[in-house]
């Protein structure tokens, strides 16, 4: 085909009548194609492949971290409760000196005990 | 797992895929390739961008295969993920060359005229890309699906969702920039 009969072809399969699919396949003909490289199919599956055992990958992570956040928050609620129970026991109330450990100490205290004095 | 698909009808490969067939889904990839390279080189060019945006448009597909009910056709679907992808593409390179570059559009466009047989035939692929390269990138996604995937104006109007009159007057206006891009040519 002509470069002038070709110019034609491509401006006469955008008009508004045209029949587009029978454009398409006379361009193709003429050797406007488009593919992919070869081996673009094992590319894809690969990916997805790689794409499922990632995905699997971060769901195992997410678990093992739930039961270890699990564990952690467990055993930290027991601790604090242990904690609360140890200054109730010690200062016998849950006010704030007795949290800071300052339940018999005034302030001049406080400062013989930093001076010596 | 099945031994050949090559028969199989589009719910069948849909379903056989959303279940960890990979053979299913090649046979998917296989059916479509060459209708997601006419889309993305016909909007990008030939580079290995487009490779990688044809990829990700499979990848995507089996991801979200599990969403497809079948009201379309798997070819429009894949379609529109081939033109979404494509689109985010050319507007992530634009922001980077009027970042970088103050060149024109030519170089969001790459091209590389496969060895062919004929003269001729290398002639109409190199002027077709050179055409495309120099055309607007938003007219060239009306001309990627009606002139290299020969769609009609209401296919059109379903994989772009956009009104038929509006794609009328895209149609219309790619083809005045054509008729006078190709002139020069």
């Amino acid at each position: 085909m002509k470069p002038s009969e070709l110019k034609k072809l491509i401006i006469g399969s955008l008009d508004e009548n045209a029949d587009p699919q029978l454009a398409a396949k006379r361009l193709e003909e003429e050797g406007v194609s488009f593919d992919f490289s070869k081996g673009f199919i094992d590319k894809v599956i690969d990916r997805v492949a790689s794409g499922a055992d990632s995905v699997n990958r971060e769901i195992e992570f997410s678990r093992s971290m739930r039961i270890a956040f699990n564990r952690i928050a467990i055993t930290g609620v027991a601790a604090i409760v242990l904690l609360l129970i140890s200054i109730f026991i010690g200062e016998g109330s849950f006010s704030l000196n007795s949290f800071l450990g300052l339940g018999d100490t005034y302030d001049e205290g406080i400062i013989c005990l930093l001076t010596g004095n | 797992m099945k031994g050949s698909y090559s028969q199989a009808e589009e719910s069948e490969l849909a379903k056989a895929s959303i279940e960890g067939d990979k053979l299913a889904f090649g046979e998917i990839v296989q059916r479509y390739r060459r209708m997601v390279a006419r889309t993305v080189k016909g909007m990008l060019g030939d580079s290995v961008f487009s490779e990688d945006i044809g990829q990700e448009v499979f990848i995507k597909l089996y991801n979200s295969l599990a969403d497809f009910r079948g009201e379309a056709k798997l070819s429009t679907y894949i379609q529109k993920i081939a033109i979404n992808l494509t689109l985010n593409e050319i507007k992530r390179r634009k922001r980077f060359f009027s970042t970088f570059s103050q060149k024109g559009n030519n170089e969001m466009y790459e091209y590389e005229v496969p060895d062919y047989e004929s003269e001729e035939k290398r002639d109409a692929s190199e002027l077709v890309n050179k055409a495309l390269a120099r055309l607007d990138p938003k007219f060239r996604i009306i001309v990627a699906i009606r002139m290299l995937q020969g769609y009609s104006k209401k296919e059109t109007d379903e994989i772009l969702d956009l009104p038929i009159g509006t794609v009328l007057s895209r149609l219309s206006r790619a083809q005045e920039q054509l008729k006078i891009i190709l002139e020069k040519l």
